[in-house]
């Protein structure tokens, strides 16, 4: 950080037709000065690096990404945000319309930026064709909605507007017969298309301090010392916070509370929290946090979780010399007779990825003590049950003392299920008195938020010559990285749920999720199910190739019927496998044959029910298909 | 996170260049801000603190384009987008739209210059290979005794390396001056992962026009990005093509001799390939993009042979 | 020879189940049947987009009798809501829905008593919906709005409050034997795509996925849900790849972590099931994880058709589908060779 003075810069522009006189820091892009010096919240920072289109807004008529425009650059211009499109008091637009009658809005969070997106799509051209749209919203990305609706939202509003439509197709479906089984409009929706639903980051409160964490560069290292007096004496520092401040018992996590809430004598994964500043500003929090002088003793580790598993493998938790976090077995019939009666066996090992929630809103907090007395934490936290019990624990307060508020949540998938953020949050609220608020930067969230396990399969598959599964075999070793968080939940339902629909007389699955210096995984959406299932579908297939089967024919063969007894031995009540699969078979005009390499000679292929493939320049597209370039 | 102690705006060349040669050490020139505040961020640079930044988007003399003898001044200040908007330079420059959408959004268009894509002088910049098959110079200017002084370089020789260039101390790149191609078909290839806001790892680029009278090749640009430290401009396989008709045999026998050069560290199997196909696909849109007969791809070869 | 862009179709199917796994799930509610004929509910209810405001608000609007924009729903704060628990393993709609749907039907209760005693008929004859309230087969009828007020002028306030339970059992340690869930649901989804022989680019055209999900309480929100199950796991099959290297991130960012855009979706065809449940008083179970379960394997399976090569490894890169292609072409040759 510099020592000398920045020199502020004076603007003069207009936003959303208000003229405006103001002193802005050089270093602010114009998303900041918009947020924070104007309190317009609508547009946000879901990357800061002009990936996610959350920013979007209009400078002199074209759409930009705020966060990467520094806002001496607004200077002179007439800037448009979402809260302008309206105006106070005034009614919806017809895109905002749209977004709210077709139900493209879920979280919400990107949804601002995307209603900015759609706006200038139709301005710039308002007979935009499907291809062309699709292409304008190419810089805004959604995570929660898959985008569908949002199409339908725009093609509905570019034909109000242009008069194809009517504009009562806006309005909502009366009731019918029944609240149940009605496109009733999300109440939500025009809260989140006009930006004016407040989520965690955009909240204020009188007197609100900063924080900035300190995270570990190592993978695994002891502390020998963490010295804050440096970052404890800058002027406009209230607080560091490490796990000294913890006044009661110190661990957070689903199954197993194996997680301090800042790293306590060693660090087990590169970006674990360490230390916490609380200041006045973002920036002198962050050039505090810079200051903290740790001392580290890297110590080996391990990154592998089948090399985890292993003897003599560095141990991450000291309770579990193993590294094992849970396994879990489920034993049917006898697998070597099932094998046995097999006429065919087929062996094949799947790996899945770690995958990133990527939730657009990244996680943020406030936390403070009210007149009560009452630690209260505001944040998108997707379990505030759970979480309240165990900052009570940690913070040695009664229960009915501590408070968990909600705020929306910008997108979740599992990702803020854990108490990743709020335990420091609630410490330095209890050692300044103040409120203090922590977002995170979308690379803090990547690098120190849990992911979903990957996965590798062992899978061992014998059937009869007809297609009738005889046994199973299924192994699959998860890392579940530096701490426990679901990882037993995980490894319990990828279990139960792995060998399919199917009606599977012997097997023998064993799941494990093991420990590793890696990033942490955690809850995400599926919670272990589609890593094992995408195993067994994978099988399925190949084992139907051999044996000349239909992939919908082996599995009708195989699958589960009213009152199947499952793997785990419980005995089902009605079981629609067969509707769904009829339903698929029926609505994609399926043409039938054997699972092999028959793509050039199948029937059903390029329906009015797929979409062209994607080349890019539609708006630009010579008229005529023959002598449309196909962009690569 | 990026921070600084001065932004400047100057609203002329002359104070462009005299903040610029007077600079504390460290300053940076800001041209659309779309390079340099993704970088300064966790897991590229970090936090980056700069003395001052000199933003040149309100400096005219970098506005606009002229266009003289099938030669286009583009202006520094000139933007992706216009390259999509503006129904002039699309005329001027057939390949630049489609190297155009490919990149980044709409938004990003709006605000990042082409100079500026180029000066980053990354490995992966769609900007550059265009300019390199229009026989691309940039104008350079700087002070000398107080006085504006220009040059012109090619950009094959202004390119030294990735993230390295020609640039001196105290210079401000103010044009981009290359070809018109009025008339020519124009393609631009790029590979991703997905179809938009990809960083290429192999681009292609062509143009092509044809003898009306006997439909041989009358002139043809080929450049490639994305598979050495530059971007590479394939003149011997222009060479190879030129006045001749263009048959299926021919256009593969060009695609296979530049997958030679494929030098890049990373990924180098998978980029030879991709190189073949897409000098093959370059060439054939070029093609239908100005109206001309494609050769038969019954018997296209593909990575399978 | 091939062409270069060639299609193929995959399909997978799934299985699924509704609320926390191997355990007994609850959720509890409170319900007023409200002044001006309009509800509040108030339950530890988590919307993370998935619209499970919206859909408390139709339950609680047919439950009462008034219309969905007239609900209010409480705030999610553990100091002034019951617990209703989290957002996860699919169970908003099973647990909470449910739990609402007893809550109201509690206060109901309240208000119809004291109605039918105004009207002196029998309280099982009273039924409501849309803001009216009426006595079945008479000529009895009013707004809800008139009802809640005679109500409270008897002095009573139509409050409810009800508790979901939803049985599952712990597993046997040793053999994994138990009943984890009460309820589950199944699915199928098809994939259409297109693979770029030259590139090893991977689009997906079409999607039809078909979910049995109980009952669907918002037909468009369940479509909304596949849609983005769907694209999720499109980002897992084709383009996303948390990296680390000894434990350090290579992705740091968006730049590098790749995520679908809007020009990379199929066109999603939803055929939604209703497998009613028997055990809860909606019959709805849940959609939210299915949803996500079979895309991936049924892209691969439709890689498979397209051009015969098993990609066993997520995500399928164009790098790794060209050197599949590239392995696969090889073994051929040596094949052909042979």
């Amino acid at each position: 950080m510099s020592e000398q003075t920045p020199t502020d810069l004076q603007l003069e522009f207009q936003i959303n037709g208000r003229n405006m006189k103001r002193r802005a820091k050089p270093h602010q892009r114009l998303l900041d000065f918009i947020r924070d010096d104007l309190a317009l919240t609508g547009a946000k920072e879901g990357c800061g690096a002009g990936e996610c289109g959350t920013c979007s807004v209009f400078v002199d008529g074209k759409l930009v990404k705020s966060c990467l425009m520094p806002v001496a650059k607004a200077n002179g211009t007439k800037i448009e945000t979402i809260e302008g499109l309206t105006g106070w008091g005034g009614d919806l637009t017809p895109v905002q319309k749209a977004f709210h009658k077709t139900g493209a809005s879920q979280c919400g969070y990107c949804i601002p930026g995307m209603v900015m997106a759609a706006t200038s799509a139709l301005r710039e051209n308002p007979k935009a064709d499907i291809e062309e749209i699709k292409e304008r919203l190419g810089g805004n990305i959604c995570r929660c909605t898959g985008y569908t609706k949002i199409f339908e939202a725009v093609e509905m509003a570019r034909d109000v507007l242009s008069g194809e439509a009517s504009a009562t197709v806006l309005e909502a479906d009366g009731p019918g017969k029944s609240y149940i089984g009605n496109n009733v409009r999300r109440l939500d929706a025009p809260s989140k298309v006009s930006g004016r639903l407040r989520y965690a980051g955009d909240m204020v409160m009188p007197g609100m301090l900063h924080m900035q964490v300190l995270r570990s560069p190592h993978a695994h290292a002891l502390i020998k010392s963490i010295d804050t007096s440096a970052a404890e004496n800058l002027p406009g520092v209230a607080c560091v916070i490490t796990s000294d401040d913890v006044p009661g018992e110190d661990g957070f996590g689903v199954f197993v509370h194996d997680q301090p809430i800042m790293a306590r004598g060693r660090v087990r994964y590169v970006g674990e929290a360490i230390a916490a500043v609380t200041a006045d500003d973002v920036l002198t929090a962050a050039h505090a946090v810079s200051l903290i002088k740790v001392e580290y003793e890297p110590v080996a580790a391990v990154f592998d979780a089948e090399e985890a598993m292993q003897n003599g493998a560095p141990v991450v938790h000291d309770y579990a010399p193993d590294n094992i976090v849970k396994h879990i077995p489920i034993r049917k019939g006898d697998l070597e007779q099932g094998f046995a009666e097999a006429d065919l066996v087929v062996e094949q090992t799947y790996e899945t990825q770690a995958v990133e929630h990527a939730y657009l809103e990244p996680e943020a907090g406030i936390a403070y003590v009210d007149h009560d007395d009452v630690v209260t934490v505001v944040s998108p936290s997707q379990n505030i049950t759970h979480h309240r019990h165990m900052l009570a624990k940690i913070i040695d307060r009664p229960i009915n003392k501590v408070r968990f508020i909600m705020s929306p949540v910008g997108g979740g998938f599992g990702g803020k299920e854990d108490m990743i953020y709020q335990g420091m949050l609630a410490l330095a609220a209890m050692k300044t008195g103040a409120p203090v608020r922590l977002v995170y930067t979308r690379e803090e969230s990547i690098i120190s938020t849990a992911k979903r396990h990957p996965a590798r399969i062992t899978y061992k598959m014998g059937l009869k010559n007809d297609g009738r599964i005889t046994a199973v075999s299924f192994r699959m070793i998860c890392d579940g990285g530096a701490y426990g968080l679901s990882t037993e939940g995980v490894m319990r339902k990828a279990a139960i749920l792995s060998c399919g629909p199917y009606n599977v007389p012997n097997l023998e699955i064993d799941v494990y999720g093991v420990y590793t210096h890696n990033t942490p995984s955690g809850a995400f959406r599926t919670f272990g199910a589609m890593q094992s299932q995408f195993a067994t579908e994978s099988h399925m297939d190949i084992c139907a190739e051999k044996l000349g089967l239909d992939p919908f024919e082996i599995r009708r063969i195989n699958m589960m019927h009213d009152g199947a007894v499952t793997h785990t031995q419980q005995t089902l009540g009605s079981v629609s496998m067969g509707r769904v699969l009829d339903a698929a078979e029926k609505a994609c005009r399926w043409d039938t044959g054997p699972v092999g390499m028959r793509g050039q000679e199948r029937s059903d292929l390029g329906g009015d029910d797929t979409r062209p493939p994607c080349t890019l320049g539609a708006r630009f597209r010579k008229t005529g298909d023959d002598d449309r370039q196909e962009v690569a | 996170m990026l921070t600084c102690d001065q932004y400047h705006m100057p609203t002329s060349l002359a104070d462009a260049l005299a903040l610029w040669q007077d600079a504390p050490e460290g300053t940076r020139l800001v041209a659309g801000a779309t390079d340099i505040l993704p970088w300064a961020r966790e897991g590229r640079a970090g936090n980056v603190h700069l003395p001052a930044m000199i933003d040149l988007s309100r400096v005219p003399e970098l506005d606009g384009y002229t266009v003289e003898d099938g030669r286009i001044r583009l202006g520094a200040n000139v933007v992706y987008q216009q390259f999509l908007t503006d129904e002039k330079l699309r005329a001027l420059l057939p390949c630049m739209p489609y190297c155009s959408i490919w990149f980044a959004d709409d938004q990003i268009r709006e605000q990042a210059t082409l100079a500026g894509n180029i000066v980053n002088a990354s490995p992966a910049a769609d900007g550059t290979p265009p300019m390199l098959a229009l026989n691309g110079e940039l104008e350079i200017a700087r002070l000398e005794d107080g006085d504006i002084s220009h040059r012109t370089i090619a950009i094959t020789d202004f390119i030294k390396g990735p993230g390295s260039t020609d640039l001196q101390p105290g210079e401000i790149v103010t044009a981009v001056i290359c070809d018109t191609l009025e008339g020519y078909g124009g393609s631009f290839q790029k590979v991703g992962q997905r179809r938009s806001l990809v960083i290429s790892s192999v681009c292609a680029v062509a143009c092509v026009k044809l003898n009306e009278d006997d439909g041989t090749v009358a002139d043809i640009r080929l450049a490639l990005g994305g598979i050495s430290p530059v971007p590479l401009r394939l003149t011997k396989t222009e060479q190879m093509l030129t006045g001749k008709r263009l048959t299926r045999e021919m256009i593969v026998e060009a695609a296979r001799q530049p997958a030679d050069l494929v030098a890049s560290r990373t990924r180098r199997e998978y980029r030879r390939v991709v190189v073949r196909g897409f000098v093959e696909a370059a060439i054939e849109d070029a093609l239908a993009d100005c109206g001309a007969a494609v050769p038969n791809t019954d018997t296209r070869e593909t990575a399978n042979v | 020879m091939m062409e270069r862009k060639v299609r193929g179709r995959g399909m997978a199917a799934s299985w699924y189940g509704i609320a926390r796994t191997a355990t007994i799930d609850r959720a509890g509610a409170w319900a007023e049947i409200d002044d001006g004929g309009t509800g509040k509910i108030v339950t530890g209810v988590t919307e993370i987009g998935e619209g499970i405001l919206t859909l408390l608000a139709q339950v609680a609007a047919e439950e009462m009798g008034v219309k969905p924009e007239d609900i209010t729903i409480g705030d999610n704060d553990t100091a002034r809501s019951p617990e209703a628990a989290h957002a996860g393993a699919t169970r908003q709609t099973y647990m909470i829905g449910n739990s609402v749907a007893l809550a109201c039907r509690d206060a109901r209760a309240k208000l119809d008593k004291e109605l039918a005693d105004h009207w002196d008929v029998d309280a099982d004859t009273i039924e409501a919906f849309d803001g009216e309230i009426w006595s079945k087969d008479s000529n009895l009828k009013m707004s809800m709005e008139e009802a809640v007020d005679i109500c409270k002028k008897r002095g009573v306030v139509p409050v409810g409050s009800g508790s979901f339970t939803a049985h599952g059992t712990g597993l046997d340690p040793v053999d994994g034997s138990g009943s984890p869930w009460q309820a589950y649901v199944f699915g199928t989804q098809v994939a259409e795509v297109e693979v770029d022989t030259v590139t090893g680019e991977v689009q997906v055209l079409g999607i039809w996925a078909a979910h049995d999900v109980g009952r669907a309480i918002n037909p468009r929100g369940v479509e909304g849900q596949i849609e983005g199950g769907v694209v999720q796991g499109l980002g897992q099959a084709l383009m996303e790849d948390y990296q680390l290297e000894d434990g350090h991130t290579k992705t740091h960012g968006f730049a590098k972590y790749i995520l679908p855009t809007s020009l990379d979706i199929p066109e999603i065809n939803t055929v939604i099931v209703e497998d009613r449940d028997p055990k809860s008083p909606l019959g709805a179970k849940g959609i939210g994880e299915p949803a996500l379960v079979p895309t991936a394997p049924a892209i691969m399976n439709a890689i498979y058709d397209a051009v015969g090569v098993r990609i066993t490894s997520l995500p399928a890169t164009p790098e790794k589908v060209l050197a599949a292609l590239e392995a696969k072409s090889a073994a051929g040759q040596l094949e052909a060779a042979e």
